[in-house]
């Protein structure tokens, strides 16, 4: 802890613990964790920004079907290579704090993988052989009559797409999501 | 500074292009944010229309907290798209318009966390916040702002320090990491149960061993033996000599001294401690033991109900949404399904193979389900009828398991108290011994008995529980065997099987509980005196001690096997399945954690302790002490022993399924101490209520001493002119309630309708936007070319 210490000033702890749903303490143990990823470098700039491949070694993340999606949508410059602070707020977001609306907004971002702020057919068809692992292949009029189902029941307005708020609803009434979307510090 | 300001700013920048277009026209009849849709909506092409419509924009509008980061959050969301940055400039908000306080600042700052914007975005926006110009707070309002503040950082504080306080919380991150969220919730449960007996413990030194410990009793004194008083017979019982006998297996059998100790309701007195405080109180202080037994277990059992039924309240309150949403199954499984604190490549993939079996068994069962409407007549009267079958069978084993119960319990009594009467005979040694187990230990003793009869004899002593517990062990694992003939879908096998191992662990418990009771009533209610000087007599001294005894010889026996069975007949299994190849031992040493039983191990410890806590008040601490210990076990089982299971456990369901299954023992444990406590007649010679007719008449007694006001009072209450009007008003607001559930489902249906419409009306008001813009893009596009030529032509004209 007291190594830890010395990298953050008070202010920047403050900060982090005003921004975050972390406490200071806590702040310090991420970093630690952090740091474990690639000590030489962390250890040199505090903030180092590190790419994707080291940030997958996380041991969450590690066997995350949804690993690469996760690190986009909380880097800073999009492509997926985090810094410290991008790191703090994966797993701010992740954490047993955050309400169950910012998680949702999260997990919606990370399941729309083209983008187009709408999780479409595609994107229902990447989750769900996401979710099957790289070993197990669902056929085709399988996923296509899961991708029927999931859209017969979200799809209010029946324009073929999941919204945010139709996914906002579903989350809502889940009540495994927040057991199931989170990483524990 | 003001709102217009940047609004300005923003709609000069949108202008500029206008100028361009030569569209002054347009600005007027287009003011700020319309002219800019006007203009998104001519570049953009029909399919991307619907993602500027305002209900894709504006994220969670209905929650007040959030509306105001709103904005920001748009800004973050949106800012791939080219599109809706040009508009979400023109929406952002003014924060110098309205000048806010040092408070609202402070809170806005607290909600900063919830943007989905990366760090330094954020700090950003709160150094903005901070460095904004805003009023300062005065007087009162400054104190509660400071205070709030202050609240606020003692709180996060106080949960760092709990956190760190946390039991248990490495060992639960490792559980999760191998076998996610479903099985830590189980973990969690056990948790919960030890806090629970902590409580209960608590209650119980505080009030009931410290003061037996700390006061001292006055000496009651008896004139004469031959005259059946309570004061001699219980001095007499009190004063009995049993220092002769074997430590170890009094210990196990919770006799000999160990009888005499706290551990037991019969050392309990029926006195009014007088005490001195020194230096504090002048008067006496009296301590009223008889009181504050039945208070402490009173509050114990109110204690636990409101635990169970408030933790359960929770978990039903989900379950209800989630049936509302019972369509909503496949996202669940869709959006939920990964558990993301996995972290063990292994358990990976055996979540994989999870998810993908559920999917395949979702939709099997959706043709299942049609299939079944088409299922023939025969087939179903097939079903039916192996049901029956089934379920014959069940019973049967029920049935006999109780009655195995009842003739092992029936042969160790009877052999236990053969010999006694033998050596009885030849024993005449006046005031010596009590309980038949004891006189049987020491005569054996005093004839030189071998320690292997004693050894006999407690295998005697433990005989029905021993074969209670071997029943738990084999008898759900036939019923698992039994159920998949009887094709349930996945959910009710859970739930059948369950049920079944609940009521076979509850009715072995009843069985004893009954055999307990015969014996208890016909050798319960002797003094001990007479007992002593009937030779012939097997009776109980105090029969209160005698069914606290065998229930602590329950939970011992029960806490044993747990052991035994984890780490000498699993561990054994486990490591024969990870070091061999052959199929044969895969199959023989293979565990998978399988939920539902190890629910019920807890659960059928936590019954034990309701029903004795009564009779020997220590059961509870023995309890905490055997959760803590369990947790280890259950853990070396779950991470050592097993492998995950191929079911998914999810852990909202499964928690209300704990707290049912709690509940359910909770009602059958409790039941027959109230019936005890309400009806049989206390032991003359031990115990608080020596002398009473039942427990009950002395809380009726204590009552009837309290002032006439509060007499009156709960006198009345319990009449029906009380009664009636509350059992009616009672009703009333029930019915209001259900009125009211009623109609919000009603109201969830038309809404949802009414939601369905308008998406139709969207897409087709969308289409017939799109459509018309095109049109209209055409025409543009024909009167420039018009106008194009016509200046052309005035061009060649002037010429």
């Amino acid at each position: 802890m007291g190594q830890g210490k010395s990298q953050f000033t008070e202010e920047e702890l403050q900060d982090y613990e005003d921004l975050t749903y972390f406490t200071k303490k806590e702040v310090l143990y991420a970093h630690q964790k952090f740091k474990a990823l690639a000590p030489e470098k962390v250890g040199h700039n505090k903030n180092a920004k590190l790419p994707m491949l080291k940030i997958l070694q996380y041991p969450e993340l590690r066997v995350n079907p949804f690993r690469d999606r996760i690190c986009k949508v909380f880097s800073s410059s999009n492509d997926g290579d985090c810094t410290f602070e991008d790191f703090l707020d994966m797993m701010s977001v992740f954490s047993e704090m955050a309400p169950k609306a910012v998680k949702a907004e999260h997990a919606f971002r990370i399941f729309d993988f083209d983008g187009d702020d709408m999780i479409g057919v595609s994107d229902l068809r990447e989750v769900i052989e996401r979710l099957c692992g790289p070993e197990l292949k669902l056929g085709d009029s399988e996923i296509q009559q899961l991708v029927q189902n999931v859209l017969e029941e979200a799809d209010l307005d029946d324009d073929g797409a999941l919204s945010f708020a139709e996914f906002e609803h579903i989350i809502d009434k889940s009540s495994d999501f927040c057991h199931a979307f989170r990483i524990r510090l | 500074m003001s709102g217009g300001n940047s609004k300005n700013k923003a709609r000069s920048k949108k202008q500029e292009g206008w100028e361009e277009a030569g569209g002054e026209f347009y600005q007027e009849l287009y003011p700020g944010g319309e002219q800019e849709l006007f203009d998104n909506l001519q570049r953009a092409d029909a399919a991307k229309l619907a993602t500027l419509l305002p209900s894709k924009q504006a994220r969670n509008t209905t929650t007040v907290k959030r509306a105001r980061s709103q904005n920001e959050r748009r800004q973050s969301t949106f800012a791939r798209t080219t599109q809706s940055r040009d508009i979400h400039l023109s929406m952002l908000p003014d924060l110098s318009e309205n000048l806010s306080n040092e408070e609202r600042t402070w809170e806005e700052i607290m909600q900063i966390k919830a943007m989905p914007v990366p760090m330094n975005q954020k700090r950003e926006r709160k150094a903005r916040l901070q460095n904004a110009t805003k009023l300062r707070l005065q007087g009162f309002e400054q104190l509660q702002w400071r205070q709030r503040k202050v609240w606020h950082r003692f709180r996060i504080r106080f949960s760092e320090i709990v956190g760190k306080l946390e039991l248990w919380q490495s060992p639960m991150r490792e559980i999760e990491g191998k076998f996610g969220t479903g099985v830590v919730s189980y973990f969690l449960f056990l948790r919960w149960l030890l806090f629970l007996n902590i409580a209960i413990s608590m209650l119980i030194i505080l009030f009931m061993i410290l003061p037996k410990t700390l006061l001292t009793e006055a000496e009651s004194t008896c004139e004469d033996y031959s005259d059946n008083s309570t004061e001699c017979c219980s001095n007499y019982y009190l004063t009995k000599n049993l220092s002769d006998s074997n430590v170890f297996l009094d210990v196990l059998q919770g006799t000999g001294w160990m009888e005499r100790t706290i551990l037991f309701y019969g050392v309990y007195s029926d006195q009014i401690y007088k005490y001195y405080v020194k230096n504090l109180f002048q008067s006496e202080l009296y301590f009223n033991m008889p009181m504050a037994y039945i208070l402490v277990a009173i509050s114990w059992v109110l204690l636990s109900l409101i635990a169970i039924v408030k933790t359960a309240a929770k978990g039903f309150k989900e379950r209800l949404v989630e049936n509302e949403g019972q369509f909503y199954k496949y996202c669940n499984l869709v959006f939920g399904g990964w558990d993301f604190c996995i972290q063990n490549d292994k358990s990976a993939k055996i979540k994989h193979k999870a998810l993908y079996n559920e999917i395949k068994g979702y939709l099997e069962e959706e043709k299942y389900n049609e299939e079944k409407q088409q299922r023939t007549r025969e087939s179903q009267i097939l079903i039916y009828f192996k049901r029956l079958l089934i379920n014959l069978i069940v019973f049967i084993i029920l049935i006999a398991s109780g009655v195995l119960i009842y003739f092992a319990f029936n042969y160790s009594t009877d052999r236990l108290s053969q010999p006694e009467q033998i050596i009885e005979t030849n024993t005449n040694f006046g005031n010596i011994n009590v309980t038949h187990a004891e006189k049987l230990t020491l005569s054996l003793y005093k004839e030189g008995g071998m320690f292997f009869e004693q050894l006999e004899n407690t295998l005697l002593e433990f005989l029905p529980f021993l074969c209670i517990v071997i029943l738990n062990l084999i008898v759900p694992e036939i019923f698992s065997y039994l159920i998949p003939f009887e094709s349930y879908t996945p959910a009710h096998v859970l739930i059948i099987s369950l049920l079944r191992t609940v009521l076979l662990r509850l009715s072995s418990l009843a069985v004893l509980l009954s055999q307990m009771y015969t014996y208890v009533r016909d050798n319960g209610f002797v003094c001990s005196y007479v007992n002593e000087t009937d030779e012939n007599s097997s009776k109980l001294d105090c029969w209160e001690t005698y069914v606290g005894q065998q229930l602590y010889k329950l939970i011992l026996t029960d806490f044993a096997v747990q052991f035994v069975t984890t780490f000498f007949i699993n561990l054994p299994r486990a490591f024969v399945a990870r070091h061999t190849n052959s199929r044969c031992f895969k199959i023989i040493g293979e565990q998978d954690f399988y939920l539902p039983k190890h629910v019920l191990d807890i659960v059928y410890t936590q019954t034990i302790i309701w029903m004795g806590s009564f009779f020997c008040p220590f059961l509870p601490i023995i309890g905490t002490i055997f959760y803590f210990l369990i947790f280890y076990i259950k853990k070396f089982t779950c991470l050592t022993n097993c492998t995950p299971s191929p079911v998914v456990y999810k852990a909202s369901k499964s928690k209300s399924l704990f707290m049912s299954v709690l509940l359910l023992g909770f009602i059958a444990s409790i039941t027959p101490v109230a019936y005890s406590v309400a009806e049989i007649f206390p032991s003359i010679n031990c115990g608080p209520y020596r002398g009473y007719n039942n427990v009950w008449e002395f809380v009726i007694e204590t009552f009837d001493g309290f002032p006439f006001l509060i007499r009156e009072f709960i006198f009345r209450m319990g009449t029906s002119t009380f009664a009636v009007p509350a059992f009616a008003v009672l009703l009333f607001f029930l019915y209001y309630y259900w009125a009211v559930a009623a109609a919000n489902r009603h109201m969830v249906t038309v809404l949802k309708n009414q939601l369905v419409l308008e998406g139709h009306d969207k897409q087709f008001l969308l289409n017939r936007l799109s459509a018309f813009i095109r049109q209209h893009q055409k025409r543009c596009e024909r009167r420039n070319r018009a106008s194009f030529a016509d200046d052309d032509s005035i061009r060649q004209s002037s010429r």
